[in-house]
């Protein structure tokens, strides 16, 4: 599969172009990190609308157990080596999403204890229960508590499966070979034999020191061919996430009117015959499988920030499913691109945070001359997941907090011109006129300051609603029918 | 209450005589460092169980996994600029978690995100950023991995006297203040809203008790972990809630079976060489939750099943009686013999054990082709038809006769549920 999707890509670019773009950490670890976010974005959506979040914050630490136990079998059942990137992963995996997901139901619907703390009863002990296996079976299965927990998307384009196109033909090298390194060899002398090579009975053998059978590129890099082969080295972690992305993307576009269904109203979906619990589990199994093949590359705590934070931005954005999936998957995808850069110290290319790190070295604290920013790169991604939250959180059009703000500070204004205009309707043509109208105690009946009441008959004024005869604020004609259109607009409301 | 108690005290025996019993029975040696794991695991279990039925009973009990995964770039800071002084770690984790919840907060009442994505994002970002910080405090990424495991996953070996002493410190000012503002957080707990029109400052106590909680994460961050806190946390509240109603049994029910856990995790882990302590503290109380779930009484799922079950034999045993009570009635003799086969067909099968059941009490007898009533049977469903139709006419008459509302229950014997002088009057009505 990868053999054929490198015959794709070489349409369009040639073999040389596509070994230094698979030769480029930078390239390699974004596009893995973007097809995490989008992974996780996809599935984080529905995670979020059906108020299950935090399940795959347990999903992703459970998913442990599920690789113990999948090693352990490999080991000790099938006498395997135990291979990080094997199939039975996958399939352990999403055995232990599922199984989580199951005995957090089973302890809820017992009625005896809420649903958080199903949830936070049941993923720790299963956790627990791998930490103690892994340590129990710690020397045959060679599996570290860190590697799972802590990912290294930097080092994901050195992992790689070799393909070769051209001049792949292995090379062999006999000893009549030109590039052969040929020599004699005493076999009876000393150490092992009684003699020493210049002693007439020592006997001497034709050996070869190279020969042998190699590969094309070993073969190339020694020199024994001229010319070099057409090799493309292809990431493993680019087809396991590949796949798992696809997988994601296809259940979501495939079952997008049942998802959708069972997300916002699961008991029709389940009156119409949909089996929205089926689905449930499906979406739990594909949570702990794209959490199982991002672990390699982000680590299980941060894979969460993939599911959730994107999607919550977006939740913030738009009030549309469809738009909601392909706005969480960019920011995902956005925020793996820039923290890449983050993780060097460049903030967008706005500002260099090694600037920052020498002014507090210098100013502040002692930093022992430590002043260059880089770090682990999936947490600077997921930094940015968090930073791009926290725009959308202050200045989403619809629900930001300045949007808010404004939103509010307009209506409170409205509220105030109208309760004005209300009160002049109201005690307009009576008799205590005089009392409740006159512009230098109208301010106390309506128990505002006496600035405040300025500027809002000013504001009035300007707009002809209201004039101001004999030092009593009289309505309009404007004024009037503005009042009675507002009056009506309550009533049909 | 006093089966609860002996119940209670069945469970609890074994817990308080598990370090004895572990000396004989698995042969565990109590040198210095594994008295220094045992009391600071008891006493931390002690401290996060009382504060974990708070959690539990606000429906909090997850903001234990938020807030332990949010400590981790505060105590990266701390560590950064004070060195390994776990002072100064509690201090730092204490203002990330207590920064994380104020955030968390703010995201829940300014947006339309609920609680779990809230949490959520507070635990993956602050973790995120800790990652980063940490990765930074070591100087290449790769060195990330050194000091994270024991952030974690925990080390209780490495605790020494002197955490021990800190730990307990904290944890005798955590139950004091607890103590000291039991009404306000019972109330908090309870009736937030019935707090904030009464003028507490419900958005302070609230902030209050999950600082609280936050102190008791970071200290158990050393001995159980960060993934791992949590469980502590919940599963004492958890089991606690199952033997009483009571808040105050329930506070110190917790921490006792979080004690329990703590020793336990401690001497299993001295008993099988190599088994860490942080996940056997969480087996153990997550067998005490399995344990609390099943055989607690009243609510315990065992209990509830046998109660069911009685029940339904219960029922079953009235309706015979009332049916073979009613069929001989319409045949104009009580001690007419209505055939098995009807019996079996109207009730199932269930009803052969029970009909062999009133047998043996001798309210029925057996014939070759069908049951009949005893003379002391036919007083019997007499009763037992009388109670129903004076249920039935409670029904109709509830309002008419303004008697209280209680349950419907055909089981029970109406005369022990409603007031004297509305039962003769539905007497008489029957009458």
């Amino acid at each position: 599969m990868e053999r054929l999707l490198i015959d794709l890509l070489l349409n369009f670019m040639s073999a040389e172009q596509l070994y230094d773009a698979l030769d480029d950490p930078r390239m390699v670890a974004i596009l893995i990190g973007a097809m995490v976010a989008v992974s996780g974005a996809l599935l984080g959506t529905f995670l979020l609308l059906r108020h299950m979040a935090l399940t795959s914050d347990a999903i992703s630490h459970t998913v442990l157990l599920g690789i113990v136990v999948a090693f352990i079998v490999m080991v000790y059942g099938l006498d395997q080596e135990a291979d990080i990137s094997s199939p039975w992963l996958i399939v352990g995996a999403a055995l232990s999403g599922v199984l989580t997901v199951y005995l957090t139901e089973l302890i809820f619907r017992s009625g005896l204890v809420k649903e958080d703390a199903a949830l936070g009863l049941a993923f720790p002990l299963l956790f627990a229960i791998a930490i103690i296996l892994i340590s129990r079976y710690a020397d045959d299965i060679h599996l570290d508590e860190d590697t799972v927990m802590v990912g290294e998307i930097g080092v994901a384009w050195a992992n790689a499966n070799e393909h070769c196109f051209a001049n792949c033909e292995e090379v062999v090298i006999t000893p009549d070979h030109p590039k052969a390194e040929t020599g004699r060899q005493c076999i009876n002398c000393k150490p092992s034999g009684p003699y020493s090579p210049r002693d007439p009975e020592a006997i001497f053998k034709e050996i070869c020191s190279n020969c042998g059978t190699y590969p094309a590129s070993i073969a190339y890099t020694r020199g024994y061919i001229d010319t070099s082969p057409q090799i493309v080295l292809w990431p493993r972690a680019i087809t396991t996430m590949g796949v798992i992305t696809l997988v994601n993307a296809l259940f979501v576009l495939l079952l997008y009117k049942e998802l959708k269904l069972a997300t916002f109203d699961a008991g029709l979906a389940a009156a119409l015959g949909f089996r929205p619990g089926l689905l449930h589990y499906a979406l739990m199994a594909l949570v702990s499988v794209t959490a199982v093949g991002a672990f390699d590359a982000v680590g299980a705590v941060l894979v969460v920030a993939f599911f959730i934070v994107p999607a919550a931005t977006a939740y913030l954005l738009t009030d549309r499913l469809w738009r909601m999936l392909v706005l969480s998957s960019f920011i995902g995808a956005l925020a793996a691109y820039t923290g890449y850069d983050l993780a060097r110290g460049d903030f967008l290319g706005i500002y260099n945070l090694d600037k920052l790190l020498v002014f507090l070295d210098k100013h502040v604290l002692d930093l022992g001359g430590n002043t260059t920013w880089n770090v682990h790169i999936a947490s600077a991604m997921v930094m940015m997941t968090g930073f791009f939250f926290l725009l959308a959180w202050v200045v989403s059009p619809r629900y930001g907090l300045v949007s808010n703000t404004i939103r509010r500070m307009v209506q409170r204004r409205r509220f105030r011109e109208q309760l004005l205009l209300m009160h002049i309707h109201n005690h307009e043509n009576t008799e205590n006129a005089n009392r409740e109208l006159a512009l230098d105690t109208l301010h106390m009946h309506l128990n505002w300051s006496e600035n405040h009441l300025k500027r809002m008959v000013a504001r009035l004024r300007s707009r002809n609603l209201v004039r101001v005869q004999n030092n009593l604020v009289i309505m309009t004609d404007r004024g009037e029918r503005l009042l009675q259109k507002i009056m009506q607009e309550r009533i049909s409301a | 209450m006093t089966k609860n108690h002996t119940m209670l005290s069945a469970l609890l025996v074994p817990m308080v005589t598990i370090i004895p019993l572990s000396a004989v029975l698995f042969d565990v040696e109590f040198d210095y460092n594994l008295r220094m794991v045992l009391l600071g695991a008891s006493i931390l279990g002690l401290v996060t169980g009382v504060l974990g039925s708070f959690a539990v009973l606000r429906r909090q009990s997850l903001l234990g996994d938020t807030l332990s995964h949010a400590a981790l770039p505060g105590v990266v800071i701390a560590f950064m600029l004070m060195g390994r002084e776990l002072g100064w770690l509690l201090i730092g984790a204490g203002i990330a978690g207590w920064l994380g919840t104020v955030l968390m907060n703010m995201i829940i009442r300014t947006t339309r995100i609920k609680q779990d994505a809230a949490l959520g994002i507070v635990l993956a970002v602050f973790f995120g950023t800790g990652m980063a910080l940490l990765s930074y405090s070591q100087g290449h990424e790769d060195a990330s991995r050194a000091g994270l495991d024991k952030f974690i996953f925990g080390q209780a070996a490495a605790i020494v006297e002197r955490d021990v002493l800190m730990v307990s410190g904290v944890a005798i000012v955590v139950l004091l203040i607890i103590g000291l503002f039991w009404k306000e957080f019972k109330l908090l707990t309870f009736d937030s809203e019935f707090a904030s029109t009464n003028g507490f400052p419900v958005w302070f106590l609230d902030l209050f008790l999950s600082t609280l909680i936050v102190v008791s994460i970071v200290l158990g961050l050393q001995l159980a972990g960060v993934i791992l806190m949590v469980g502590m946390l919940i599963a004492p509240g958890v089991a606690a809630r199952q033997w009483t109603n009571n808040l105050s049994s329930m506070v110190i029910l917790s921490g006792l079976f979080g004690a329990a856990a703590g020793a336990s995790g401690a001497v299993f882990s001295a008993a099988a060489e190599g088994l860490p302590t942080g996940p056997l503290i969480i087996v153990a109380a997550s067998l005490i939750v399995i344990v609390s779930l099943l055989f607690a009484p009243e609510r315990g799922l065992i209990w509830r099943w046998w109660n069911q079950r009685q029940d339904q034999q219960q029922f079953l045993s009235e309706s015979l009686l009332a049916d073979i009570y009613r069929l001989a009635e319409k045949h104009g003799s009580t001690t007419y013999l209505v055939p098995h086969g009807m019996l079996t067909h109207l009730h199932g099968r269930a009803a052969r054990k029970v009909l062999r059941e009133l047998a043996a009490h001798r309210l029925l007898e057996k014939q070759a082709t069908g049951w009949r009533l005893t003379a002391q049977g036919v007083i019997q469903a007499e009763k037992v038809e009388r109670n129903r139709q004076l249920w039935k006419l409670y029904r109709l008459y509830r309002d008419e006769f303004e008697a209280p509302p209680v349950v419907e229950n055909f089981q029970q014997d109406i005369r022990e549920v409603l007031p004297r002088e509305v039962v003769t009057r539905l007497e008489r009505l029957l009458a």
